[in-house]
């Protein structure tokens, strides 16, 4: 633990911590743009120079670059070093062109923040300035290479970091050039983090161009909910709309980057399409009226059939406060009960829920120091992006990966597949923990499955990977009995699910076995279901015979649908009460490694101006009330459909929650990194 | 196209290497000798041959200077533009008398297609300042006349 002193400041940091990070760890910012802690130190911006006065090294040094010893003396304002990197910047400045005014990137640029800084404001340079052509790398992202200040970053992220090749440095001295071999879509499914890591304005964010600077955003921390894994993001909002996503900083969860599946999903938000007006039997109403109605409905259809006619269907999109009011209300009117539509896309949730524990969870930030993966049954590049980036930094430190599954496979990273039935996958898995010696007859895959074994029997921490939508309930109990045994073979062995949703962990916490889409439609064909609620429910695109569905959604006599997704069961509904999304009333979302986590909301809710303005100048309505605000959360749309008084605020339903789920108590003290919630064994 | 026994040969020379990357540059030279430069066409093939993004093979054609991505002359004549060839007495009257000679500006090309004028950094032949490189050939301490009695003996070559 070297001891050092930074700006006359006592520091004590771990081994191997770099001088540039001892200072930020002491509330001391040291100018950079080539470091960038996830992509590791190469020294090539000469930024981050400050003065070494006393210890192991003297003079100017760069602080990316020198690990901190003990009695190392720093000062980082020291004249010397501050004009040194007054020059740095100066000759950053010589080819880098004067539109602030019109860069996107302008107001929440590195480059501009730090000439500012440093104090470079007049131009001494009288010569011309290197140009380049642009490229054209696709929808998302706005390339501009005259603004490079050639710190690397971006072909060390996109190809060290990420394993892909198709952007990189060219050229030499003068003429370098960042970029690719032609113009093209990026093949890199991470690639707008180009966006956040570029220090100054090369790669800008394309869709939200022309919508804003910085400073005109509404902005807020919020949690991704494309996915089960709940990275943090950075959410901006202008007029009504969500305008630009970034990624959120999360030591625990994502690091510095997310996937562009989760950066760019969240046109559904602003759609047109989205429902924003109550509608009862194709008549447009306030939401709260047609909550009201379908409460009547509702209890017409109890009383002549019996509460076992009533059933509501919802999903991992809604918020465990959402979760926990359906799971509530179904219970104390005695409905026939809550249908999981996350059943059907992943049939081995809940066993990933409950062989989850406090002991064998993992952080995705931890797989990257895992020494051994095997992933069963799962394809995490397409069900969870950014694990497939973790696996990628553990395989970067020698750890070997390995796969079962029957899909034709493609990672950033190479690893071993075998490549078994889905079926088969149960008893692979299960057989490595009772070393029955099987393999050996197994003519197709013992040889792998050899290499696997061997490769865990010489693994100190290995972690399991484990979808729950190709191999179902089996694989899951399969891969969690083997982190079971490895974990009683003294090894530190995680268990890591992929879960089909971002809040299907929190579905499952609250109700341990909800209702499957399977027995929801047999009641439907039946006739026991004669109302269906369904509440931000995907019942529909998670169904794999949408004509059965068709005939058993016919057999109902009413269809209520509160939702903010415009989905084909709120086309079809008698009733509809359009909700806030999480981007308007926020959320508690529980991840996959039992991490629930609030995410803010962004901005007060309302309909779009480039929607209720159509192109010109919204309606000059006069009054206090939001044009299309005022939804409901989607928790308090379930109390109003049930037809009974909801608690009066968020806070209230927050005391609410926690007392009838007990579960779900820690989530009232819960910090920026959220809380991990176990069910009760 | 690049010859059939040429594609084979290569690869049979790959096989033997355990680490076919290695062979790049060399094979990259080869390409642009059947050629003449190395156009997108021959990148994209060695690209092909090696298992390469052809992105790759461009970080390293716009590095080095012997690798043409652009159609050069039969002779290119790469001239020393470092410090020492700088520092010896007329060298800039030196290279404007080639450009003159040959009628055309540094990065050009002769329109009978023989002689390209090409700057480079250091050949390494300080000693023989200034220096030129044509072709593998080493040419020092030049003078106009000695340049115009290379061009004239490279003509007649042809």
């Amino acid at each position: 633990m070297p001891d050092l002193i930074i700006d006359n400041k006592k520091i004590q940091v771990a081994k191997g911590t770099r001088v540039i990070d001892a200072a930020q760890s002491a509330g001391i910012y040291i100018p950079r743009f080539c470091y960038f802690a996830e992509l590791g130190a190469v020294g090539a911006c000469r930024v981050c120079a400050v003065k070494f006065i006393d210890g192991p090294v003297e003079g100017i040094e760069m602080s990316c670059m020198v690990e901190a010893e003990d009695g190392m003396v720093v000062s980082t304002d020291d004249a010397e070093a501050v004009d040194f990197r007054r020059h740095v910047i100066e000759w950053m400045m010589m080819n880098h062109p004067h539109d602030c005014p019109v860069c996107d990137e302008g107001g929440h640029c590195l480059l501009q923040d730090l000439t500012v800084a440093g104090g470079h404001g007049i131009r001494r340079f009288s010569g011309k300035k290197r140009t380049y052509a642009d490229q054209y790398l696709g929808p998302l992202i706005s390339h501009e290479e005259n603004r490079c200040i050639q710190c690397y970053r971006c072909s060390r992220f996109y190809q060290e970091y990420c394993g892909y090749k198709d952007l990189g440095v060219m050229g030499i001295a003068q003429r370098i050039y960042f970029g690719r071999y032609k113009d093209g879509v990026l093949e890199n499914p991470f690639s707008g983090n180009l966006i956040d890591i570029c220090p100054t304005g090369v790669y800008t964010d394309k869709p939200s161009r022309y919508t804003g600077r910085k400073w005109d955003f509404e902005q807020s921390s919020g949690v991704c909910t494309t996915c089960s894994l709940g990275c943090s993001i950075r959410v901006s909002a202008r007029y009504r709309q969500v305008v630009r996503l970034e990624a959120g900083y999360s030591q625990a969860v994502n690091g510095a980057f997310i996937c562009d599946r989760g950066r760019y999903g969240f046109s559904w938000v602003n759609s047109e399409k989205r429902p924003r007006q109550g509608r009862v039997d194709k008549k447009t109403m306030a939401p709260q009226k047609a909550a009201a109605a379908a409460a009547g409905r509702i209890n017409d259809l109890e009383k002549q059939y019996g509460p076992g006619a009533i059933a509501v269907a919802g999903s991992g999109r809604s918020s465990l406060e959402a979760l926990a009011a359906w799971h509530h209300l179904c219970q104390i009117r005695s409905w026939r009960g809550f249908f999981f539509d996350d059943l059907a896309a992943g049939p081995g949730a809940a066993a990933a829920v409950s062989g989850l524990s406090r002991e064998n969870a993992v952080s995705m930030k931890a797989v990257e120091s895992a020494d051994m993966i095997l992933a069963v049954g799962a394809d995490p590049l397409r069900e969870a992006p950014m694990l497939a980036l973790a696996m990628r930094q553990a395989w970067r430190a020698g750890a070997g990966v390995f796969a079962i599954d029957p899909r034709d496979l493609e990672w950033p990273f190479a690893f071993r597949q075998v490549s078994a039935a889905a079926d088969e996958i149960p008893g692979l898995v299960s057989g490595m923990a009772t070393g029955n010696g099987f393999f050996e007859n197994d003519s197709r895959h013992g040889r792998n499955m050899a290499a696997i074994r061997d490769q865990l029997a010489q693994s100190r921490s290995p972690v399991i990977v484990c979808g729950t939508a190709a191999g179902g309930q089996a694989t899951v109990s399969a891969a969690a009995g083997l982190v079971q045994w490895l974990r009683k073979s003294k090894k530190d062995a995680r268990l890591f699910g992929i879960l089909p949703m971002a809040n299907t962990f929190g579905g499952i916490l609250l109700n341990g076995k909800p209702g499957t889409p399977e027995e929801l439609i047999k009641g439907m064909e039946s006739g026991q279901i004669k109302a269906l609620v369904a509440a931000q429910s995907d019942l529909w695109k998670t169904c794999q015979d949408p004509d059965r569905l068709d005939r058993a959604l016919r057999r109902l006599e009413f269809l209520c649908a509160a939702d903010c997704v415009a989905t084909e069961l709120v086309s079809r509904a008698d009733i509809v009460i359009p909700v806030f999304s999480v981007f308007e009333a926020g959320g508690i979302y529980i991840n996959q490694e039992a991490r629930a986590q609030w995410s803010q909301p962004a901005h007060a809710g309302g309909t779009p101006v480039r929607i209720t303005g159509a192109g010109g100048h919204p309606p000059r309505v006069i009054g206090a009330a939001i044009p299309g605000g005022g939804l409901p959360p989607a928790w308090l749309a379930a109390w109003q459909i049930a037809g009974l008084a909801p608690p009066d605020s968020h806070e209230a339903m927050m005391d609410w929650m926690t007392k009838a789920y007990p579960v779900t108590a820690p989530v009232k003290t819960m910090g920026s990194e959220g809380v991990r919630i176990f069910p009760s064994q | 196209m690049l010859p059939e026994t040429y594609i084979n040969e290569v690869e049979k020379r790959l096989r033997r290497t355990g680490r076919p990357r290695e062979m790049v540059i060399d094979v990259m030279l080869e390409v642009q000798q059947f050629y003449g430069w190395f156009s997108d066409e021959a990148l994209e093939q060695t690209a092909g041959l090696l298992q390469m993004h052809p992105l790759e093979l461009e970080e390293l054609a716009t590095f080095y200077n012997y690798i043409y991505r652009q159609p050069v002359g039969k002779y290119v004549i790469h001239v020393c533009d470092s410090v020492i060839c700088q520092m010896t007495a007329g060298y800039e009257s030196f290279v404007e008398h080639m450009q003159e000679k040959l009628g055309i500006q540094m990065g050009q090309t002769t329109h009978d297609g023989l002689f390209s004028l090409l700057p480079v950094c250091c050949l390494g032949y300080c000693d023989l300042a200034p220096a030129l490189m044509i072709n593998q050939t080493v040419y020092g301490e030049l003078t106009a006349e000695k340049f115009d009695q290379i061009i004239e003996d490279l003509r007649r070559e042809k």
